[in-house]
């Protein structure tokens, strides 16, 4: 369902996505973690035709995100970290204007609206003006508006923050609907313990790379840890010390390869 | 098509809901710009007709020796003679507004028939004393003549003999006529105002208010291309606008034909034709569209709502002021060439218009100039719509 091959996004001299490629299939939730500026969200941002990636491509539902980026974002659903509403907009409102922006219009979009509002428990404010809600019911309204249209791969970049526990575990509980429906769930997030109870496969960036790229119990026995979070931090650890061993050695490089001063006319 | 009709009535629903769209795009033009021009009028008309009323504070020096200078001066209503000490002084402070210094022989020279000078002692960059200077001028002229006569009449002359050339003064402007030209002040430059200023808040509000929101970034995730987005948009802008023209030029035809201004040029009579008004709505249309095309392009620039404003104000300035300085110059003969400049052109038709002179030329030149304006401020606003740089700046 989500084919990268070779993504590079360069921003001027600053590589934020470095020749990454993975692919991902319907009915799993594949995790993507990193530290920040790993360039988890860039790459997302890719896939979504936000911005246009530097070198590579990448494919979601069989449409090429260059050639086909309408489809592409009518089969994605993108939840970013960015949860802006439109204040002067009920709940509802914002997601019946986006739900018509996806084509979606009369009895199916109500139904689908209600259907959001009753799985992520948004009913007590769904008729409410956004500008008052607090992070919490914004986190909500933003992952509604980015299913309305019910796509088939959804990325979800930190659902859960804002988000009290019983709220989490709603999106948690609709994220495992959404596999279970055959869905292409990716999870982009800090929080180590959503993501072990959640991913079937993880990748982990690093520098705009991907430094890991396996099912969970793989990555467990190739690094010899209990949990993702030890995982996690020994193959960042490693990958940071390998990386300032580049460095230096680069810099070195770099000064001895500087032409001697020569005096004279 | 039906997307961008989407985008549009959410943006015509949501700058409705928001109080700074309504109050400069819709109370603006129908109740505060025209009490505050039919107010600022009638006080100017106030002050014309007081000034006129207020009699001239004159000082005489050493009034005793004129007897039929100061005879004359005492009957007259809109003269009040005061005595002072230091002359310059009384100027200065306002409590004269004319000093009369009248030669020392002038009684006798009077007497004698000859030519008697008297200085009128004026500080003109005193209003008071510069209007009083022109009444005392008049008087005197009357005093002047009142001696003629006499002299002519001592002689045994007819004092007609005086009068070779009887000059009178015709106006054949119609009250219409007259009431377009003082509409040709202030209109044209007013439905510029608003063709900017209407649309203004609405295209912050869709472009870097978006962004301040972040909501941007979801709406570009839809499948709706940005052109899409851009003329829907762009659509709720040029609406606005335009709306905010149709009402100002509504409110003010309204007001002034309750309240006709009053100079003292006689009957004034506030009359457009329907041909006039459909020009000028043509024409403050086509201004809005273009405006919007512009602000658009300039506010997508900007991350933040105060931040547009920065950018909007050196535009909005620079598009009102040469419109402001010629809609103000009543005698100015515009070439074709000024029928190509944006605005500045919108006010010499409205102006012409208001006078009901149709140039065909002028109002062809202007349409089609601000539609190849329009249309480039459109194709440049979508351009920058679709480059990630602009709409991702940090």
């Amino acid at each position: 369902m989500l084919k990268v091959q070779n993504l590079t996004k360069k921003f001027n001299s600053f590589t934020a996505v470095d020749d990454v490629s993975f692919q991902a299939n319907g009915g799993e939730i594949f995790g993507l973690l990193g530290p920040n500026g790993a360039g988890k969200t860039t790459t997302i941002s890719v896939i979504a035709t936000v911005l246009s990636p530097t070198s590579g491509t990448a494919e979601v539902v069989g449409f090429d995100i260059l050639k086909n980026s309408e489809a592409v974002r009518q089969n994605l659903g993108l939840l970013t970290s960015e949860i802006g509403l439109y204040d002067r907009f009920t709940a509802r409102e914002n997601l019946r204007y986006f739900g018509k922006l996806y084509g979606m219009e009369g009895e199916k979009l109500e139904d689908r609206i209600n259907r959001l509002i009753e799985i992520l428990d948004m009913k007590m404010f769904a008729d409410r003006r956004a500008g008052k809600f607090s992070t919490g019911m914004k986190q909500k309204v933003a992952i509604a508006r980015s299913i309305i249209h019910d796509p088939k791969v959804i990325i979800f970049d930190e659902p859960t923050a804002g988000l009290d526990v019983l709220a989490a575990q709603t999106v948690i509980n609709y994220m495992k609907t959404a596999r279970a429906e055959g869905k292409l769930v990716v999870l982009s997030t800090h929080d180590m313990t959503h993501a072990q109870e959640l991913c079937d496969r993880v990748a982990i960036m690093h520098r705009g790379k991907i430094v890991a790229l396996d099912k969970q119990e793989v990555i467990f026995q190739k690094t010899q840890t209990q949990n993702l979070e030890e995982a996690f931090l020994k193959i960042i650890g490693e990958d940071e010390i390998s990386a300032a061993n580049q460095e230096r050695e680069a810099q070195f490089l770099k000064k001895s390869d500087k032409p001697k001063r020569r005096f004279g006319l | 098509m039906k997307k961008v009709f989407t985008v549009f009535i959410k943006e015509i629903i949501d700058s409705l809901r928001d109080r700074r769209t309504l109050t400069t795009s819709v109370l603006m033009p129908i109740l505060l710009m025209p009490a505050i021009l039919i107010g600022s009028m009638k006080f100017q008309e106030a002050q014309i007709k007081k000034s006129a009323e207020q009699p001239a504070i004159v000082a005489i020096e050493n009034a005793q020796a004129f007897p039929t200078l100061v005879n004359f001066l005492e009957k007259q209503p809109k003269v009040t003679i005061k005595a002072i000490q230091d002359y310059a002084k009384a100027l200065d402070s306002g409590e004269i507004n004319i000093y009369l210094n009248p030669a020392s022989d002038f009684e006798k020279l009077v007497k004698d028939y000859k030519p008697a000078e008297i200085r009128i002692i004026q500080k003109s960059s005193n209003l008071e004393s510069a209007s009083a200077n022109t009444k005392v001028l008049a008087i005197l002229q009357v005093f002047n003549q009142e001696l003629a006569v006499q002299r002519l009449q001592k002689l045994g002359q007819n004092p007609e003999i005086l009068t070779a050339v009887n000059p009178v003064s015709v106006d054949i402007a119609t009250p219409e006529e007259k009431g377009g030209f003082f509409l040709g002040l202030l209109l044209p430059m007013f439905i510029v105002l608003f063709a900017i200023v209407g649309g203004m808040y609405i295209a912050i509000d869709v472009s870097a208010g978006e962004k301040e929101r972040k909501t941007l970034e979801a709406l570009i995730l839809t499948p709706v291309s940005r052109l899409k987005i851009v003329m829907g948009k762009f659509l709720a802008v040029a609406t606005t606008a335009s709306t905010s023209i149709i009402l100002s030029l509504m409110s003010l035809y309204a007001a002034f034909r309750m309240f006709p201004p009053d100079f003292g040029m006689g009957q004034v009579t506030i009359n457009l034709t329907p041909g006039s008004i459909g020009i000028m709505l043509g024409i403050g249309v086509i201004l809005a569209i273009m405006f919007s095309g512009l602000l658009l392009s300039v506010a997508i620039f900007a991350k933040s709502y105060k931040e547009a404003q920065n950018y909007i104000t050196p535009f909005y300035l620079l598009a009102v002021l040469p419109v402001a300085i010629f809609a103000q110059l009543p005698s100015f003969k515009p070439g074709l060439g000024m029928f190509v400049v944006p605005g500045v052109n919108a006010v010499f038709v409205f102006k012409e218009v208001l006078i009901k002179v149709f140039n065909p030329a002028h109002i062809l030149i202007t349409l089609i100039s601000l539609l190849i304006y329009s249309a480039i401020a459109i194709i440049v606003a979508s351009k920058i719509y679709s480059k990630e740089g602009i709409l991702f700046r940090d």
